[in-house]
């Protein structure tokens, strides 16, 4: 184990060793035929640079191997059913189009979410803190008396981009302070947050006039306009533009130092003098914030307004997004298209083939089961 | 609003009886949870564990015409995802986190793709949830009687399993190995013990356990399955793991205030006027969630004893070096 460990308040003996729990030790097995280390990690040897790529590859293949059985018992022609996907995706621009609509949520939430994961901290209430961005930004959108896109659009994000910060900071304060675990309370915020939307669009913010309960449509000024040439709204770039920002960030940035420096050991972390509970609360606070513009921008696009399905699941999605994309940042562009032709697919076979859609929720949770077995068997090999 | 109708006399006895029916699943699943953390697995595939069970349980009684036929499957189904559980967290040793988080993420998606492509759009037809079974004469004891002693078999076979899983616990060997498992893993495989079976055992437990809650829920109490159905009361049951500082009896107790909280919910809901409340049925709806998180920040940091597994998430390497 080579890490900036230093001081000498460093636990030494072998039960100290044990006294940190879920967050450090693994990596303290590192070396011992890395069977312990945590597998979704990648390797920092440049020889091994390609392996994870091909492990993620051989991953996604058995997935849509596994996925051609459950359509083969499903009644559809497997073969058939995954063409049709990929035309139905990919085969226009049109097509296309839509499955970046369905990725760009996911790339924000995904480079949230692997600034978080490096650090080690779970956190699992992206869809939480996309809703509350919505809802943040969303309200803002419809009140805000800003009649140019140019300020209304920026100032609506970063509305949405503070209220999901909040919302993910809360995780993170709770776990620096009471050491209370992220993944249970993300999780359950989660929950606090779909029924704080249900209520804003029922009372408040509702259509008088409407019989949904879902507010009224933006205005002009705060609808997303497309990227020339596609019917892609301009959210997208946002998230183009965050990759070699987060990638810098995290490779040559003090910052990302001790976010994946707490990532590998927590205590050893705090020893070198670092602050981790700021630190625990920051990339929650980045995370949240990402998710929360990732929901303003599906309000001002593709919803346009405030409804109560704007997000079908992203934030869960995009942990699987992260964790396909290996953590890496240019990873989780790719990923994010991957996803999102995925579900996009799954509606293109339930119209051709009869196949449910939500056989591409399997699909993806089998990416990633299948993800840690070709890293172990990786692994294994070396 | 009329206080009365919530908590006057005529009001108790239901209210009790609704917060025992409401615990059971959470309680099944949590103290089933409490045993697999004590062995050193974080298992945060409880929630696909009781949706596992639960879908499983439904389909036992929906094409069996019995609700009783539903227990043992939703045992099935828990464990099947417990057995996935194992494969990856102990026999693969990857990070528990990931793979307890993918499980949910596989459960929800199987369970709803099968249910639509057996049933469609059209729901299947609803069928007699298990009924009350009263022991004679003590069920009509006048007040309490009914409370303890009118409730669904499952009711008490999820009190004997609780008294179970604490006397396995700390009165046996496999309980002394989970603890050791969990504490010590090192000093118990050099004392002897095979690390990985006693953990795999633990989480098989926990699956059966939670899939018996999410059978509980379909069978015993709602008679239908709608996608989804657990609603995150898997992941309630961990967070009363943490309140109940991993002591299954604390964490059983944790799981009937955490009913009582959601009868009382209800009950204030309904008696405030629904849907024309002032207050909105939203918050009411919030309240077992924020519930549960304060309750889990009152315990954490109130805790003077460190009452967690220490070696809670961390695969076990036989024989790897540490530091």
């Amino acid at each position: 184990m080579t890490g900036p460990t230093g001081g000498a308040d460093v636990p030494a003996n072998d039960a100290d060793v044990y006294d940190a729990p879920a967050n450090d030790a693994p990596a303290n097995d590192a070396d011992a035929n890395g069977a312990g280390a945590p597998a979704i990690f990648p390797a920092r040897d440049r020889r091994l640079q390609l392996r994870p790529l091909g492990s993620a590859a051989a991953a996604v293949t058995a997935a849509f191997g596994a996925g051609g059985i459950l359509l083969a018992l499903a009644g559809a022609n497997p073969l058939q059913a995954y063409a049709d996907m990929f035309s139905g995706t990919f085969g226009s621009r049109f097509d296309f189009s839509l499955v970046l609509v369905e990725a760009a949520p996911l790339l924000l939430i995904g480079l949230g979410l692997i600034v978080a994961f490096r650090a080690r901290v779970w956190n699992i209430g992206a869809e939480g803190q996309l809703l509350t961005g919505a809802l943040a930004g969303g309200a803002f959108a419809l009140y805000a008396p800003i009649g140019t896109r140019a300020v209304m659009i920026p100032a609506a994000c970063l509305a949405g981009a503070a209220a999901g910060g909040v919302w993910g900071w809360v995780v993170g304060f709770l776990r620096a302070r009471w050491n209370v675990n992220e993944v249970i309370s993300s999780l359950l915020l989660n929950y606090v947050a779909l029924r704080g939307l249900d209520y804003a669009i029922r009372k408040p913010l509702r259509d008088p006039v409407g019989f949904q309960p879902v507010s009224q449509t933006l205005p002009e000024a705060a609808r997303l306009p497309d990227i020339p040439g596609l019917r892609v709204h301009i959210g997208l770039l946002i998230g183009l533009g965050l990759i070699p920002i987060v990638a810098y960030s995290m490779r040559r940035t003090p910052f990302g130092f001790r976010t994946e420096m707490m990532g590998l050991n927590r205590d050893a972390t705090e020893a070198a003098g670092v602050n981790t509970g700021r630190l625990i609360m920051g990339v929650m606070m980045i995370s949240g914030a990402l998710a929360g513009v990732a929901g303003v921008l599906q309000v001002m696009g593709p919803e346009s307004r405030l409804t109560g399905n704007i997000s079908p699941g992203f934030g869960f999605t995009a942990i699987i997004v992260a964790l396909i994309a290996r953590l890496r940042p240019t990873g989780v562009l790719a990923a994010s298209v991957l996803i999102g032709a995925l579900t996009l697919g799954g509606d293109v076979i339930q119209r051709t083939q009869q196949v449910p859609r939500v056989l591409t929720l399997v699909i993806q949770a089998l990416f990633v089961l299948l993800l840690l077995v070709a890293d172990k068997v990786g692994r294994a090999r070396r | 609003m009329n206080w009365g109708a919530v908590f006057g006399a005529a009001a108790i006895i239901p209210l009790l009886n609704a917060s025992i029916r409401l615990a059971v699943p959470t309680g099944l699943a949590a103290v089933g949870e409490s045993l697999c953390q004590r062995a050193g697995v974080l298992n945060l595939s409880l929630e696909g564990m009781m949706l596992s069970g639960a879908y499983a349980a439904f389909l036992g009684a929906h094409y069996s015409g019995q609700p009783w036929v539903g227990v043992p499957a939703g045992i099935g189904g828990g464990v099947f995802i417990g057995v996935l559980m194992a494969l990856f967290s102990v026999r693969l040793k990857t990070e528990q986190v990931i793979n307890g988080i993918a499980l949910v993420l596989l459960a929800s998606g199987l369970t709803s793709f099968i249910h639509v492509r057996l049933f469609g759009v059209t729901a299947p037809e609803r069928f007699d949830p298990i009924s009350p079974l009263e022991i004679p004469l003590l069920g009509s004891i006048p007040g309490l009687g009914s409370v303890v002693f009118d409730q669904s078999p499952l009711v008490y076979l999820t009190v004997a399993l609780i008294f179970g899983v604490w006397w396995i616990l700390y009165r046996t060997r496999y309980g002394l190995a989970v603890r050791a498992a969990g504490d010590r893993p090192a000093a118990a495989d050099a004392a002897g013990l095979d690390i990985d079976r006693v953990r795999s055992l633990a989480i098989l437990v926990s699956g059966a356990m939670a899939g018996l809650g999410g059978a509980v829920l379909v069978v015993g109490q709602l008679g239908l399955f709608t996608q989804n159905v657990t609603a995150g009361r898997g992941w309630v049951a961990i967070a009363l793991v943490i309140f109940g500082r991993w002591s299954p009896l604390r964490v059983a107790a944790g799981a009937f205030l955490f009913g009582f909280t959601d009868a009382l919910q209800l009950r204030i809901q309904s008696a405030s006027g629904g849907i024309e409340s002032n207050v909105p049925f939203e918050f009411f709806q919030a309240l077992p969630y924020l519930v549960t998180i304060v309750v889990v920040v009152v315990a954490t940091a109130r805790a003077r004893d460190d009452a967690q597994p220490e070696a809670l998430g961390v695969p076990y390497v036989k024989g790897a070096r540490r530091a």
